[in-house]
């Protein structure tokens, strides 16, 4: 094994299984009803169930943050924990944090308008405003840690997880960083949730208690997952995944470009990242059968991973790694639109 | 010897800004000493202070239907300027990335109006305008409008954000992820910044002056500044004309505060010696340093402090100043506007002085340009970010010759 090839050892997440540290336990989830306003009739959702990091983090202090920082705290905090990663025994200048975005901190972005609608935009509210950006998750888990390495937060359509895993592994790879905490992830609030529902995206199941059918639409979800990556050379932990390769294009050719990045070999197992958008699902399965053929494993897209949208690649990784597959090659797909994909190859060990 | 397959090279820059489209406009602008800074009273009710408005570009009307943003709308402009003499039907220009920055992106098309009823909101029309909320749409914009189909993404760091996607772009070239890659940033003007900004009473109702003793706060502007980026191979595969190398470059965080710098400016100090090292160059050998030079009270002396532990050992003081005494602060699209000006300066020789700076910080390992531009031989010259949150990009651009 090449010693530099970057390597998952530590995994966290916020979902709605609960702030975990590690594998999530296989357990059938359902969406759960809407509360946190009013909706006309049941809405359905996967939510976080609300939890006090503090709990979870002893004296972590989320009072003024939007909940995707706080949860970006927590499932670092969790992702570093399984990793057995002692900070203070490495040098922090050399810790990074990629965080992929899809829409951010929403939920202190509508709190700024509302004050803006309230006061008018003369008296808005200065301790929100800074917790709005989008890189405020990120620099949080900079700055409780203690880490002083690049902090990169980035979106991409469809593909904002693959994209920081990606640039995390360039960092461990061009010497930029000894370790990379790689996040992704979402809030949902009403004016997401009415921006799908709007705009026509939603599965019936949002709208009634009945199991999740196939396809047509999707459920909304939220959380942050959190994977800690550093390059194999450097372990004396498990590791859950090596991460060998990886492409993403918003066009082209899919297959012939991830046929080349495999290099001739044949995934035994093809994990579906679909993002949300009601024909990610078939199409992304589609393009796994079409590179794999039909006796290779494909793990579809997961309802509960793909309502993240454009940062489900994260929690899509957690929950097949969670089905503890057996070890080779293992490819992690998404696709976006009619040709965008992004394509990461994975020895699982 | 050169690897011209790792030295990553500038082959085009594209511009939007107050002084119009191109560098040519803007070098043009710097150099006569036009501070586009103006009073502004028309950007929300009760607002009144000094912005730098890009004026008399096809941007979208009010209300338009189009799904573009503002922000997308001064990134197409400077994507388009930045190719206009390329081969747009090549498969190297077809394969190529976008990684473009932006803080503001489609807030622009969003009013408080969304707050209250978002169902109704974006019945009335808000869905369109709403598709370019996400940071990633800008990215999408540029490359659609242009048809690149490779790898495409945004970066959003706050006021490092441009000067971090031209990083990660050369990273990404030196993966092999596409031929060539136009990284840039992109922000404009809009009512959340401002009100954002000026709650935090952040805002100089003057225009700004940066490094100097009786500094107020900061500007806002707009604009967008994308710079082709691709490897030395790649460019003299195409015989392309080479404007600048891209020698080294950095990130780092403070890891200190949500909002202000630390004081001693030990993380963005670390950033710069950083890049310094990948270029394999001494602190005595970078000619000039286009700051990142907010104006604002903390920002002004973290970065000072900085300087002089970066450049600690130096014969002579080192050059500095602040391109945002010009035209603002464009979030965003600062560190790639003022990228393309340090390009500029390496290939004119031209040093541009800090407006307004009458009473600089005392700083005896600085040398504050001010008054008059100054003219030298310049192989060398930093580009400094840095940005809420603590994040901090230095980058140093080289001569054309590699």
């Amino acid at each position: 094994m090449t010693p530099n090839l970057p390597t998952i050892t530590g995994i966290g997440s916020v979902s709605p299984y609960g702030p975990l540290a590690g594998l999530i336990p296989q357990c059938p989830l359902e969406p759960s009803a809407i509360t946190a306003w009013t909706t006309a009739g049941l809405r359905r959702a996967f939510l976080v169930k609300p939890f006090r990091p503090a709990s979870v983090v002893p004296g972590l202090k989320t009072r003024r943050l939007d909940r995707l920082s706080a949860w970006a705290l927590v499932a670092s905090f969790l992702a570093l924990k399984d990793a057995g990663t002692e900070l203070s025994q490495m040098d922090r200048s050399r810790v990074a944090v990629v965080f992929a975005i899809g829409f951010g901190c929403v939920e202190l972005t509508e709190a700024f308008y509302q004050s803006a609608a309230a006061n008018g935009w003369s008296g808005t509210d200065p301790s929100t405003f800074p917790e709005t950006l989008a890189n405020a998750p990120a620099s949080h888990v900079a700055l409780f840690h203690d880490l002083r390495g690049p902090n990169i937060t980035v979106g991409s359509k469809g593909f904002a997880g693959e994209s920081a895993l990606i640039q995390a592994a360039s960092l461990l790879r061009h010497g930029q960083a000894d370790l990379a905490i790689v996040l992704a992830g979402g809030t949902l609030t009403r004016a997401v949730y009415e921006w799908y529902e709007v705009a026509d995206l939603l599965s019936p199941a949002c709208y009634n208690s009945e199991p999740l059918p196939e396809g047509g639409g999707f459920v909304p979800s939220e959380g942050v997952a959190a994977l800690v990556l550093e390059p194999a050379g450097r372990l004396e932990v498990r590791s859950y995944a090596h991460l060998s390769s990886g492409r993403w294009a918003a066009g082209g050719q899919p297959v012939e470009t991830i046929r080349q990045m495999l290099g001739g070999s044949v995934p035994s197992l093809t994990i579906c990242a679909g993002n949300g958008a009601p024909c990610a699902t078939s199409s992304t399965t589609a393009l796994a059968r079409e590179l794999t053929g039909h006796g290779a494993a494909i793990v579809p897209p997961q309802a509960v991973a793909a309502g993240l949208a454009d940062t489900s690649a994260l929690l899509h990784l957690i929950l097949a790694l969670s089905s503890r597959p057996s070890s080779g090659q293992a490819l992690l797909l998404g696709t976006s639109g009619e040709s965008g994909f992004a394509a990461l190859l994975l020895e699982l060990p | 010897m050169t690897d011209i397959r790792k030295t990553i090279v500038v082959t085009s820059v594209g511009v939007v800004s107050t002084y119009g489209i191109g560098l040519d406009c803007l070098q043009a602008g710097i150099l006569s000493g036009k501070c586009c800074l103006a009073p502004t009273k028309d950007l929300y009710p009760g607002f009144e202070g000094t912005t730098a408005q890009v004026c008399g570009l096809p941007l979208p009307a009010e209300g338009s239907n189009s799904r573009d943003s503002r922000t997308d709308r001064l990134a197409v402009i400077a994507a388009q300027d930045a190719v206009a003499d390329f081969d747009c039907e090549s498969v190297a220009f077809r394969e190529s990335g976008v990684v473009m920055a932006s803080t503001v992106a489609g807030l622009t098309e969003i009013d408080p109006g969304i707050s209250q009823d978002p169902a109704a909101w974006y019945r009335r029309g808000g869905l369109l305008r709403a598709a370019s909320y996400p940071v990633a749409h800008v990215a999408d914009a540029v490359a659609e409008h242009l048809g690149i189909r490779g790898p495409r993404c945004a970066v959003s760091v706050a006021c490092a954000s441009g000067a971090m996607a031209i990083a990660l772009a050369a990273n990404m070239l030196l993966d092999g992820a596409a031929p060539m890659i136009l990284a840039g940033g992109s922000d404009a003007l809009c009512p959340f910044t401002l009100s954002g900004f000026n709650s935090l009473q952040a805002l100089d109702p003057s225009p700004c002056r940066p490094f100097d003793q009786n500094r107020k706060g900061l500007n806002l502007g707009e604009g967008s500044a994308v710079l082709v980026l691709e490897t030395l191979a790649g460019a003299a595969a195409r015989n392309a004309n080479v404007l600048a190398v891209l020698r080294g470059w950095a990130m780092t965080n403070d890891a200190f505060h949500p909002t202000a710098p630390q004081e001693r400016g030990n993380g963005l100090a670390a950033c710069m010696r950083l890049s310094m090292e990948m270029a394999e160059v001494s602190c005595g050998e970078i000619g000039y340093v286009n700051a990142h030079g907010t104006g604002t009270p903390l920002n002004d002396i973290a970065e000072a402090n900085a300087y002089e532990t970066a450049f600690r050992g130096r014969n002579r003081p080192i050059p500095v100043s602040s391109t945002k005494s010009y035209f603002g602060h464009c979030l965003g699209a600062a560190g790639a506007l003022e990228a393309a000006l340090t390009i500029t300066a390496v290939r004119s020789g031209a040093l541009f002085p800090t407006l307004r700076l009458s009473n600089p910080i005392e700083s005896p390992g600085v040398d504050w340009l001010r008054g008059e531009v100054r003219r030298q031989a310049l192989p060398l010259a930093m580009s400094v970010s840095a940005g809420f949150g603590g994040s901090n990009t230095a980058l140093i651009f080289g001569s054309g010759r590699a």
